[in-house]
C-alpha cells in the first residue's frame, strides 16, 4: 500500500464509471456544471467527456467513461474504459480515484462492475444514485455498513434533484487523498498462478509487459476485445498458449468464462445480506402502468406512430414563424451590406456568394433546434427503449434485432452519432447491416431540402381546423421514406452479404422520468453549434467556390451599369414601391382571412390598384428584365454554366435543369450545400425581381429557356427522393470507414446509395408526372 | 425458497405473472456472459411480465425486454 501525499493544489484525475441508465450523465452535469468538454479518444470514435470542478480548494478533473455493465473489454467502448482506468490512455494520464455510480434500486447487479473496479486497487467511492426510486420501491439500504464491508465510502444521492451533490464532491476529494484499498480477492490462488504463468509467456514470446489485471482479464474474457489486441504480435502462438491456460484451469473446476459471474454475484449477495432489504413483492409504479399501454402490441404501436406524427407536424407548425423571421433577417443583412458596397466582384461575392449561400442554410436553424429538442426529449424520458422493444418484431423480419433500432432512430438526427451508436450491437453482421443502412435514415441535413421544396411547390392545404396540414404530411412522408426503402435493402444485405441467424435481443427498460431540461437543452445547444459551425466552414467554402465558378470568366461591366440604373430608379420610385409593398401585404391578409372584415377592401379593388401601380413602375420592371437577361447569359457562359451544360443530359431524365444538376453535384461533400448553391446560382442568375424574398420565390419563378417553369411537383418530388436516398455526406463516409476499418465499405455505401437515388428520383419524377396528369 | 418445483423449463414458456429461478444458462459463451453481466444469472429470480417475442422480464425490480433463440437457452425452476 502506498500512501498518497495530500497535496491540495495539484489537479486530480477521477474516472466516472457505472451501468447504463444509472443517471451517470445527470450526475456528471450536476457535478461539473458548464465546465465540460466533449471530444474523441485518438484513433477511435469513443466519446471522451471531461469536466472540471473545485471543492474545498482541490481541483478535480472528471473523466466520464461510457456506461457499461462490466469491465470485461468486449467492445471498443469497454476497451477504452479499461485503458483509461489502468492509466494506459496517454491523453488522460494516471487516474487518482474512481467514482462508481450504481442504481440504488438494483444494487445486486450494479455491484458486479463495482467488484471489477475494486480489483484495480484504486481509491474508489460508490455513489448510490436514484435513492428516492429505491425508497419508493421499499428498498432499505444501510450505506454506512455497506461502506464498511466494501472498504470504501458509500454516498446516497439523487442527482436529478441535485440532492447530496456536495456530499458527492466531498467524497471524491476525500477518495483522492486516501489510501489505496485492498481489492476483495474473489478468485482462487490457482487462477492468479495461471495469470503469472501467462504473463511470463507473453513476455517471452512477444516481449509485451502486461499488467496483471489485463492478463487475468485476458484469461476470463473468451472472444473479447483483449484477445484480438494483445495477441496481435504473434496470433498463432499466443492464442494457443491462452487456450492451454484455460484448459488447465478447466481441469481444476475453474470454468472460464462462467466462473466469473458466479463468483462476483456470490460476493455481491454476501455483501448485501443484512445491508439491504428488498420487499418480496414489487410495488406497482407509474412506469408499470404507463408500460401497460406503451408496450402493448396494438396501442403501443399506435402511440409510437402518433408520437412521430405529432413531432413532425409540430416542427413544421412551430418553426414556420421563426423561419420567416430568419429569412427577413437574411434579406435585411443582404440589403444593408449591398447598399454599403460599390457594385463589383466583391459586392457580388458578399451578397450573392456568402449571404445568399450561408444565409440560405442558416435560415433552417429553428427547425434543426426543434428536431433535436424532440429527439433529446424522447431519449431522456426513457421512451426510446420502449420504441426499440416495439420495433424488435419488425426488425426481426429483416433479420435485425431491436438493438439496431436506437442507432437507426438517432440517425434521424444525424447518421454520424447513429453509426457510432451501433457499437452496442455485439453481433458483427448485424452491426455491419445497421451501419450500411443508417445513412438512409432522414438526417437533419436533408430536412432543409424537404422544407424548401414542400413550402415552395405544395399547396397550402389544411384539415381539422388547421391542425393537420398537407405540408406536415409531406414532411412526415419524406422523413420516413428513406427508412421504408431501408427495409428491403437491409433484408437484401442480410440475405446476401451478411448471412446469419438473428441474434437474441436483451435491453434494459429504464423507469420513465421527467426529462432534465439541462441535459435536453445542452444536447440541442451542442447540435445547433455544430450546425452553425458547419455553415461557417464547409458550406462557406463551397459557397465561395460555387460563386467563383459562376461569376468568372465573364465580363460583368454591362450588368453593373444596369444595376446602377436600377438603384437610381428605385430611389425615384421609392414612394410607389412602398405603396406597392403595403398593397401586397393587404392583399395577402385579405386572401388568408377566412371571414372578411366588414370594412375590408374587396380583392378586385386591391388588384386594380396594384395593376395601376405596376404601369407606373414599368421603367423599373424593364430594367429588371434587362438585368435578368444579362445575368442569365453571364451565368450560362461562366465555368459553372459550361460545366452544367455538359452534365445536363445525365440529369434531364430526372426533370432537372443544369442548375439543379450542378447544385446536386456540389452537394456531394455535404447535402445541405444544395440550398446555398441554389441560393448563389439564383441570386447571380437573375431569377429575382423586386418582390423576391429569398430562395423560395426564386425557385418558383425559375424558367426553362422556352418559358416553362423548371420546378413543378414532379421535379420537387424527384429532387426530394434523390436527396432522401443519396449518400451526400463526406463525414458519414469517413465514420463508416473508421467504424468498419475499411475504405471498401465507405465506397460500397456511396455507390449503392447513389445508384439507388438516381433510380428512385427517376421513378418519382415519372410516377408523380402520371399522377398529376390523371 | 419454498414451493420450488424441481423441474426445469425454458424461461420463455413462463406465462404472465409467473416466477422462476434460473438454474442453467446454456449457449455461446459471449452471449451467456453478456446476459449474466446484465443481471440474468444462475440463481436469480425472474418474473415474466409480458410473454412473447420479445418478452418483458423483471429481475430484481428492473425490467428488461428480451427475445430468445436457439443460440441461448435459459432454464428456470418454476416458483409456485
Amino acid at each position: 500500500m502506498i500512501e498518497k501525499v495530500p497535496s491540495k493544489n495539484l489537479e486530480r484525475t477521477v474516472a466516472v464509471i457505472g451501468n447504463p441508465n444509472t443517471g451517470k450523465s445527470t450526475l456528471f452535469t450536476a457535478l461539473t456544471g458548464v465546465h465540460s468538454r466533449i471530444g474523441n479518444y485518438p484513433g477511435v470514435t469513443v466519446e471522451k467527456k471531461v469536466g472540471w470542478f473545485e471543492f474545498e480548494g482541490q481541483s478535480i478533473r472528471l473523466v466520464d467513461l461510457p456506461g457499461t455493465y462490466s469491465l470485461s473489454p468486449r467492445t471498443i467502448d469497454e476497451m477504452v474504459s479499461v485503458d483509461v482506468l489502468l492509466g494506459r490512455q496517454a491523453e488522460v494520464g494516471q487516474i487518482d480515484a474512481v467514482v462508481c455510480i450504481a442504481d440504488a434500486s438494483n444494487l445486486e447487479r450494479n455491484l458486479y462492475v463495482v467488484s471489477q473496479v475494486l480489483d484495480l486497487g484504486l481509491p474508489t467511492v460508490l455513489i448510490l444514485n436514484m435513492w428516492d426510486v429505491a425508497q419508493d420501491r421499499g428498498i432499505q439500504i444501510d450505506p454506512v455498513e455497506l461502506g464498511n464491508r466494501l472498504g470504501i465510502k458509500v454516498i446516497p444521492c439523487e442527482a436529478h434533484r441535485r440532492r447530496q451533490i456536495d456530499k458527492v464532491r466531498s467524497g471524491i476529494v476525500q477518495a483522492c487523498n486516501s489510501l489505496k484499498p485492498t481489492p476483495p480477492d474473489l478468485f482462487p490462488e490457482v487462477f492468479h498462478e495461471e495469470g503469472r504463468r501467462l504473463q511470463a509467456e507473453f513476455l517471452q514470446i512477444s516481449n509485451q509487459i502486461l499488467p496483471t489485471y489485463l492478463v487475468e482479464r485476458l484469461i476470463l474474457d473468451v472472444g473479447g476485445q483483449l484477445e484480438t489486441e494483445l495477441t496481435k504480435p504473434d496470433p498463432e502462438q499466443l492464442i494457443s498458449r491462452l487456450k492451454e491456460s484455460r484448459e488447465r484451469l478447466k481441469l481444476v473446476q475453474f470454468r472460464v468464462p462462467n466462473i466469473e459471474a458466479k463468483l462476483r454475484y456470490g460476493w455481491s449477495r454476501k455483501i448485501l445480506t443484512g445491508v439491504m432489504t428488498v420487499p418480496e413483492k414489487r410495488p406497482s409504479t407509474a412506469t408499470d402502468s404507463l408500460d401497460r399501454w406503451l408496450t402493448h402490441k396494438f396501442w403501443g404501436l399506435l402511440v409510437f406512430c402518433l408520437a412521430m406524427f405529432i413531432v413532425f407536424q409540430s416542427i413544421s407548425w412551430a418553426a414556420q414563424p421563426l423561419m420567416k423571421f430568419c429569412e427577413l433577417g437574411q434579406k435585411h443583412v443582404g440589403e444593408m451590406i449591398g447598399s454599403l458596397l460599390p457594385f463589383g466582384p466583391f459586392r457580388s461575392l458578399m451578397v450573392d456568394g456568402v449571404i445568399a449561400g450561408v444565409g440560405g442554410i442558416l435560415v433552417f436553424l429553428p427547425q434543426i433546434c426543434f428536431l433535436f429538442l424532440f429527439i433529446a426529449l424522447l431519449e431522456d424520458c426513457g421512451y426510446m427503449a420502449r420504441a426499440a422493444f416495439l420495433m424488435d418484431k419488425l426488425m426481426t423480419k429483416v433479420g435485425l434485432s431491436g438493438k439496431s433500432f436506437v442507432p437507426l432512430m438517432s440517425s434521424f438526427a444525424c447518421a454520424i452519432p447513429g453509426i457510432m451508436a451501433t457499437r452496442t450491437i455485439e453481433n458483427r453482421r448485424d452491426r455491419m447491416v445497421t451501419i450500411l443502412i443508417a445513412p438512409l435514415m432522414s438526417c437533419s441535413a436533408r430536412a432543409p431540402v424537404y422544407w424548401l421544396m414542400v413550402a415552395a411547390f405544395f399547396p397550402r392545404i389544411s384539415w381539422v381546423g388547421g391542425w393537420i396540414t398537407l405540408h406536415g404530411i409531406m414532411l412526415f412522408v419524406m422523413t420516413f421514406f428513406g427508412a421504408v426503402v431501408a427495409v428491403p435493402i437491409a433484408w437484401l444485405f442480410k440475405k446476401t452479404l451478411f448471412k446469419g441467424e438473428t441474434p437474441p435481443f436483451v435491453m434494459e427498460l429504464p423507469s420513465y422520468k421527467i426529462p432534465s431540461p439541462r441535459i435536453v437543452l445542452h444536447r440541442v445547444f451542442d447540435r445547433a453549434t455544430a450546425f452553425v459551425m458547419r455553415a461557417g466552414t464547409l458550406i462557406l467554402a463551397t459557397s465561395i467556390l460555387i460563386w467563383c465558378a459562376s461569376y468568372f470568366p465573364s465580363d460583368h461591366t454591362e450588368e453593373q451599369k444596369v444595376l446602377v440604373e436600377i438603384r437610381q430608379a428605385e430611389t425615384t420610385f421609392a414612394s410607389e414601391l412602398d405603396l406597392k409593398e403595403q398593397l401586397n401585404q393587404l392583399r395577402e391578409n385579405t386572401v388568408n382571412r377566412k371571414e372578411p372584415l366588414l370594412d375590408a377592401v374587396p380583392l378586385p379593388e386591391i388588384d386594380e390598384k396594384i395593376r395601376k401601380l405596376d404601369e407606373r413602375l414599368k421603367p423599373l420592371h424593364d430594367l429588371f428584365d434587362t438585368r435578368n437577361k444579362i445575368s442569365e447569359q453571364l451565368l450560362a457562359n461562366s465555368f459553372l454554366g459550361r460545366f452544367g451544360k455538359v452534365i445536363e443530359p445525365v440529369v434531364k431524365p430526372l426533370g432537372w435543369d443544369w442548375r439543379i444538376g450542378v447544385g446536386v453535384l456540389a452537394s456531394f461533400p455535404a447535402r445541405e450545400v444544395i440550398i446555398s448553391t441554389l441560393g448563389t446560382i439564383y441570386s447571380l442568375g437573375g431569377d429575382v425581381d423586386e418582390n423576391s424574398q429569398g430562395l423560395q420565390s426564386a425557385l418558383q419563378s425559375a424558367n426553362w429557356p422556352d418559358g416553362r417553369p423548371v420546378y413543378s411537383i414532379p421535379v420537387a418530388m424527384s429532387i426530394m427522393v434523390f436527396f432522401a436516398l443519396c449518400a451526400q455526406c463526406a463525414s458519414t463516409l469517413m465514420v463508416i470507414r473508421r467504424e468498419t476499418n475499411h475504405w471498401g465499405w465507405a465506397g460500397f455505401t456511396f455507390v449503392y446509395m447513389t445508384i439507388l437515388a438516381y433510380i428512385g428520383a427517376w421513378i418519382a419524377y415519372v410516377v408523380t408526372g402520371w399522377l398529376m396528369a390523371a | 425458497m419454498s414451493g420450488v418445483v424441481s423441474q426445469a423449463l425454458p424461461l420463455e414458456l413462463l406465462t404472465a405473472g409467473e416466477q422462476g429461478i434460473v438454474v442453467e444458462i446454456d449457449g455461446a459463451p459471449e452471449l451467456v456472459v453478456r446476459l449474466e453481466e446484465m443481471g440474468l444469472y444462475t440463481g436469480v429470480r425472474v418474473c415474466m411480465v409480458q410473454p412473447g417475442a420479445p418478452c418483458i422480464l423483471e429481475i430484481n425490480h428492473q425490467r428488461y425486454s428480451m427475445r430468445f433463440d436457439d443460440s441461448v437457452t435459459v432454464l428456470v425452476d418454476l416458483v409456485q
